[in-house]
């Protein structure tokens, strides 16, 4: 148990080093996202009401297409360089590359989050309070559904020709329903300030997330083995 | 030299042929039969009149089509256990025949439901968006199967995506209905009380689209066999060239 543990954090904390030397990546995804709150703010009337109700379902959008491009990135490069091989080859299950890799990219996707979440704040108009901890645990549940089917289907596009295009077709339809627990809960705590349905919604997004960790966890042999 | 006894395939695919040709006489018999039923006998609902007779063709395409999805679930996991590939063949053809029955409940639903509930579109209604999310779901999967070459890194992506968008359909509704709760729709469901001549004829719909269901994807498997049989052939006659030459 706590040599797969180890093996885990062996196979995250590789692609954490990656990112970390070059750091291009979390940059441009960071700039995207930025670009999304910018852009959202000129195609709606800025500081008007309606933005302002609207202003979760952005948060969200920001938050999500910039991360199918960085669950993307996750398999391309390991095919790119032909170093999938090279893992594959180490004797660990393929579970556990699973989760090691699903961990990483939770890692990253969580560490651009929090910064989207502070300019969010600030092109809104929201404020620094408490009330705050719950978005930022909801941003924790929801990117790891995100993260787990993600990681799934970026192994599965990353030897396809269509790959860019097919990823966010395939996630998608998957993540509605965490995508609306993210959304309804996000405007629970900042737009009506009541958290009377949080619980619940946080209680669904954890429902998908152990379903979707699970069935990665058994089903990615197929998905990448031969 | 080659002959078409070559490859058990070939027997196969005739077999599913002969199945969906036996059940062809049934099966017009039966469409016939619920036509009358659905138009002639079955009497006319009371407040929504003429228009509610759309509900028999709504509610057997929507049951065949979640029929059809537990199929492609089913043959997905059953592929990545035995990997045979006539499973997978029977996961594409009930995909594709669960997707047309989607779109089919999709399209009759709002005509249903304008005059009804007085929307096209009810967004909040559980059943509503199950079926759109669905829809959305085997039609990235029908997606996915055209990106990729035939072989077997194509049926157990599509296996695994078949399982993993089953699985999503319970949270899907349990989704919808909590955020149903918090922005209440106004749909009056008008009595579910039924006639036993609307019940005897609901019935018989749904058994006549299953049936339906069963030849449609019968056919599909066998085109597919047939497909990989003539892919088979096609190498064989290239290979004894090559040798000649």
């Amino acid at each position: 148990m706590l040599r797969q543990l180890v093996l885990i954090w062996v196979v995250a904390a590789k692609d954490l080093t990656i990112e970390y030397r070059s750091r291009q990546a979390f940059l441009n995804i960071l700039f995207f996202a930025l670009l999304i709150l910018i852009i959202f703010n000129f195609a709606f009337d800025p500081g008007s009401r309606a933005t302002h109700e609207a202003a979760p379902g952005i948060l969200w959008v920001a938050l999500l297409f910039p991360g199918v491009i960085q669950l993307g990135r996750s398999f391309q490069m390991e095919t790119e360089e032909g170093t999938l091989q090279g893992i594959m080859l180490s004797p660990i299950d393929r579970g556990v590359l699973f989760l090691g890799k699903f961990f990483a990219n939770w890692i990253f996707l969580v560490l651009i989050d929090l910064f989207i979440l502070v300019a969010f704040i600030v092109f809104f108009n929201f404020s620094f309070s408490v009330q705050l901890g719950w978005v930022v645990l909801l941003i924790m549940v929801v990117s790891i559904g995100f993260t787990a089917v993600g990681t799934i289907f970026s192994a599965m596009v990353s030897s396809m020709r269509t790959r860019e295009v097919l990823l966010p077709i395939l996630l998608f339809p998957i993540l509605i329903p965490i995508i609306l627990a993210a959304v309804n809960g996000t405007q629970e705590v900042l737009i009506r300030e009541e958290t009377q349905f949080l619980v619940q919604w946080i209680g669904l997004v954890i429902a998908f997330d152990v379903i979707f960790l699970a069935s990665g966890f058994l089903v990615f042999d197929y998905v990448v083995g031969d | 030299m080659l002959s078409a006894t070559d490859s058990s395939l070939f027997n196969f695919a005739t077999v599913y042929i002969r199945f969906a040709r036996w059940l062809l006489g049934p099966l017009y018999m039966m469409m016939v039969l619920a036509l009358y039923g659905v138009f002639l006998y079955a009497p006319t609902e009371k407040e929504m009149g003429e228009v509610q007779r759309i509900f028999y063709f709504h509610v057997g395409a929507a049951w065949n089509a979640f029929l059809a999805f537990f199929i492609v679930f089913l043959s997905g996991v059953i592929y990545l256990i035995v990997r045979k590939k006539k499973w997978d063949h029977l996961a594409a053809a009930s995909a594709e025949v669960g997707v047309i029955f989607t779109t089919i409940v999709l399209c009759t639903g709002p005509i249903w439901a304008k005059p009804v509930w007085n929307t096209w579109w009810p967004w909040g209604d559980p059943r509503v968006m199950t079926t759109l999310v669905l829809w959305l779901i085997y039609v990235s999967y029908l997606i996915l199967r055209t990106s990729l070459p035939d072989g077997e890194k194509k049926y157990k992506y599509c296996a695994v995506f078949g399982i993993i968008g089953f699985l999503d359909v319970p949270i899907v509704w349990f989704s919808i209905r909590l955020w149903r709760t918090i922005h209440p729709v106004v749909i009056t469901k008008s009595g579910a009380q039924l006639e036993p001549e609307m019940t005897q004829v609901l019935m018989l719909s749904v058994a006549t689209f299953t049936l339906f269901y069963i030849v449609l994807v019968a056919i599909g498997v066998a085109l597919r066999l047939n497909a990989s049989l003539l892919d088979e052939l096609t190498q064989k006659v290239l290979d004894s060239r090559i040798k000649q030459v």
